[in-house]
């Protein structure tokens, strides 16, 4: 278990590097993969069975491997734009990823002292974090929907953590909610370089009225 | 009650022929002006009987909402009743020029906003009280907006919506708080609140802002002068005449029943700023060209010297806390009672004179007494009343006005209230002089010399409904100046002071409270002006048979209309007068200049600017506007930013929950 916070924790800052849409997606699903492997782990250490196995493989299913799919299909769209140049130096997203780190652990700390999942509720909340700063530093839409997944994987964790193992029924809601957003958030993205020939979402401040 | 249910419930007749079919809009008018006529005229009835019988009235409940009467709402019921039959009788001639611009619209609305108006003064508490004083809100905002095709009728009727909903605001504010310090929401149970300490100055100001707000006060006035001109005139008519008086109704409510513990800086507030706007709002109108701005900065004059003559019996009461101060309010009542029937009056005849000629401009205007005789004759008794001229009604409230100011100067024992009583009579007597001053040129400019424009030769008198209305109204004008004493009896009735103080043997009015006896004989001084006018006519008249009619002598040109007095020039010497608070902006040119005496062509411009809008209005606008430019900085359509506030909120949420667990 420690050697998979590690990992997932490696996998989010290396995705505050990422400038290649490509890579980013990659990287994505290797972070997703991780949570799977997460929630396998724990689930198995509850005892097996079909609600043991279920969440781990919707996980495989839809963000290992259909979201990271979709979003590379429209990549492969984006021809010339594979390459970000974001407005915010990179390096500045990685300082303050370490930051939420810091503030994670010290919340928890302070919140759950003694807690033995402590490594894995602090990567969680780095998750939501590190989440949130790719949707703020980043200003092309793909990044942005990797951004707002990380977030989510993140709010996953959590929750397997803190409750260990969520009734089926919410399981499968919460699946199908992301499954939908990214389809919308895929859908918009096209409509976005169809109509403004790029996919930087400074260009949607035209909008404004 | 039950009268009063019946005039709700013909109103609702009138409301519902908003319905009726649009071929048939004629008679939906008729039938809704009559059911107007109907409903005020038992509300009149009503109103009259419940003061002049003196019974106590039976309160209907239903849930926790009361509506009730008492006497001194039975006075601003029984004024409502009175104009409301006298509009609406002026509405059945003169709405029916709206035939085809939404005609069925306004005389529902009509119906609705008199309804409003009744109901609010038949609440019993505060949630209904705010119901329909928000109802009669937005009718009467609807009725200003009704030539909304104009864009200046709907600047001002917004304007006023904004600024009613901030008087509305306030009073809720008046109302929360007392109510929160008392049992229930009703009347009843709000007069036995236990309000004190800084409450009491709180619930003082929210209520006097609010209802200062509604009756038009300096530095609060700046929506009536936009808001009654754009208006069609039976509405404003209405609203000038009814609606602000309600707002003195409410305000007496908050001071009589809730707060009856008077502060003396309350009583020399409301007394104060009643006199500025009373001699503010009258400087303004001697400036106006519009005649029904004329009428609207009238309005503002006269709610001042209401509030200012409440104020003044607030103040005797916590000065000498005698029977005395019932000078005052009655002074107020009275005063409120005859500028309603003389504000619908005039505001009527500015009806008929835009009716007939088509326009509002006292420049273009001159010799309407020869194509309006009757309507003439009529505006001259208004006239004479708002400029406060014995014989008239106006003249017994003003009378009564300052009496009950030599009354506080008497009995007011300290330096301080008799410097306030001087303020007072120096204030008084600037607004009584420049009121005249004021209605003599609106009279004069209008109806007598030379047509000053083409359109005066194709004015034509108004029809039989409108004359016969204003008519109606004179009449009460002269009736109840002349013989005040009935009115005076149930007015006292309706403040539950006993009349002996004020009416004597054979309709004079008698008041003692300023030492010496003085009196008031109407009759007695309209017997000597008879006298002294027979006098007068039979020695300029009787002499003369034979008038020789000739050309006015000009140094040898012929005199033109143009060389007459304009309405402008009219006003110049008190606004040389007064050049430092009115600050007129002139702008000469010469577009032609052959000669340097004559031939000349003059371009004059002359603007007279509304030193409050100009100086606390628009800073205040500017300052806000630029206040929103910054907070549009935060809110400017980036998703990255608002993503960005959820991530700063969340991680300051964060930490406060760690650090204090």
């Amino acid at each position: 278990m420690e050697y998979l916070v590690v990992a997932l924790m490696f996998v989010v800052f290396l995705q505050t590097r990422i400038m290649d849409l490509r890579r980013g997606v990659y990287c994505l699903g290797v972070q997703s993969a991780l949570i799977a492997a997460a929630c396998l782990v724990i689930g198995m250490s509850h005892g097996g069975g079909l609600h043991a196995f279920l969440p781990g493989v919707l996980t495989i299913l839809v963000k290992v491997i259909f979201i990271p799919y979709a979003i590379l299909k429209v990549v492969r769209n984006l021809q010339d734009e594979s390459e970000i140049v974001s407005d915010i130096n990179v390096n500045y997203s990685t300082a303050v990823a370490a930051c939420a780190l810091a503030l994670s652990y010290m919340v928890f700390d302070s919140l759950l002292p003694h807690f033995e999942g402590r490594d894995i509720l602090a990567s969680s909340l780095f998750m939501i974090m590190t989440g949130l700063i790719l949707i703020v530093m980043r200003s092309r839409a793909i990044m942005q929907m990797i951004g707002l997944i990380t977030l989510e994987n993140g709010i996953y964790l959590f929750g397997l953590v803190m409750t260990e193992g969520l009734p089926v029924i919410i399981e499968l809601g919460v699946f199908l909610d992301v499954l939908i957003a990214v389809v919308i958030l895929v859908i918009l993205t096209s409509r976005l370089r169809v109509s403004f020939k790029t996919t930087d979402t400074n260009e949607l401040n035209k909008l404004k009225g | 009650m039950d009268m009063f249910f019946a005039a709700v419930l013909c109103y609702s007749i009138g409301i519902l022929t908003l319905f009726a079919p649009h071929q048939r809009q004629i008679m939906a008018h008729y039938v809704a002006n009559l059911a107007a006529v109907m409903g005020s005229g038992l509300v009149f009835f009503n109103a009259w009987s419940i003061l002049a019988s003196d019974i106590p009235v039976r309160a209907v409940k239903w849930g926790s909402y009361v509506l009730t009467c008492d006497g001194w709402s039975a006075a601003f019921l029984m004024l409502t009743g009175l104009a409301g039959i006298i509009a609406s009788i002026y509405a059945l001639g003169y709405a029916e020029s709206y035939e085809g611009k939404r005609l069925r619209m306004l005389n529902g609305l009509w119906n609705l906003f008199i309804c409003s108006m009744v109901l609010v003064l038949l609440a019993g508490d505060a949630l209904s009280f705010l119901l329909f004083w928000e109802i009669m809100a937005v009718a009467s905002f609807l009725l200003v907006n009704h030539e909304a095709e104009k864009r200046t009728t709907w600047n001002a009727a917004y304007q006023y919506l904004v600024m009613t909903s901030i008087g509305t605001a306030a009073i809720m504010i008046a109302f929360f708080l007392t109510a929160t310090h008392s049992a229930s929401f009703t009347f009843a149970a709000m007069a036995n609140n236990t309000l004190e300490g800084g409450w009491l100055h709180a619930v003082f100001a929210a209520a006097f802002i609010g209802f200062a707000l509604k009756a038009g006060f300096v530095p609060l006035h700046v929506w009536l002068p936009n808001a009654h001109p754009a208006a069609p005139s039976h509405v404003s008519a209405l609203m000038s005449g009814v609606m602000l008086k309600i707002a003195l109704y409410g305000f007496g409510r908050f001071m009589f029943d809730f707060l009856p513990e008077w502060n003396y800086w309350w009583a020399v507030i409301v007394m104060v700023i009643g006199l500025l706007s009373a001699f503010l709002g009258v400087l303004y109108a001697q400036m106006e060209v519009d005649i029904k701005r004329v009428l609207a900065y009238s309005s503002v004059e006269n709610m001042g010297i209401i509030f200012a003559a409440f104020g003044c019996g607030m103040l005797l009461k916590v000065v000498t806390d005698s029977n005395w101060c019932q000078i005052g309010f009655l002074a107020a009542l009275l005063h409120a009672f005859n500028h309603s029937i003389m504000k619908v009056l005039m505001f009527m005849s500015a009806g008929s004179i835009m009716h007939g000629t088509g326009s509002k401009n006292l420049e273009l205007f001159g010799g309407l007494a020869n194509k309006m005789p009757y309507t003439a004759i009529f505006t001259f008794i208004g006239a004479m009343g708002l400029a406060a001229l014995p014989l008239t009604n106006g003249f017994v409230g003003e009378w009564m006005v300052l009496q009950s100011f030599i009354t506080l100067g008497h009995n007011g024992l300290t330096q301080d209230v008799r410097l306030w009583t001087a303020l007072a009579f120096v204030l008084m007597g600037l607004t009584g002089a420049l009121a005249l001053g004021c209605f003599v040129r609106y009279f004069g400019i209008t109806f007598l010399g030379a047509a000053r424009s083409k359109l005066v030769e194709r004015a034509h008198e108004s029809d039989t409904f409108m004359l016969a209305a204003m008519g109606m109204s004179s009449a009460l004008v002269l009736i109840c100046g002349i013989f005040p004493g009935y009115v005076i009896y149930l007015l006292c009735n309706a403040l539950h002071m006993s009349d002996y103080m004020v009416l004597g043997v054979g309709g004079r009015l008698i008041w003692s409270g300023s030492g010496t006896f003085v009196t008031y004989n109407p009759i007695l001084v309209a017997v000597v002006l008879g006298i002294i006018g027979v006098v007068v006519l039979y020695f300029v008249v009787g002499q003369k048979i034979c008038i020789p009619k000739d050309v006015t002598w000009n140094c040898g040109t012929y005199p033109t209309a143009r060389q007459q007095y304009s309405a402008t020039g009219f006003s110049k010497p008190v606004r040389r007068a007064f050049d430092y608070l009115l600050k007129p902006k002139r702008e000469r040119t010469y577009t032609q200049n052959d000669h340097s005496y004559f031939g000349r062509k003059l371009f004059y411009k002359l603007e007279i600017p509304d030193m409050i809008t100009e100086k606390l209005y628009q800073p205040f606008n500017k300052y806000f506007v630029s206040a929103s430019a910054f907070l549009r900085r935060l809110q400017q359509g980036s998703v990255r930013l608002y993503v960005s506030y959820v991530m700063v909120a969340m991680v300051i949420v964060l930490i406060w929950g760690a650090m204090y667990k």
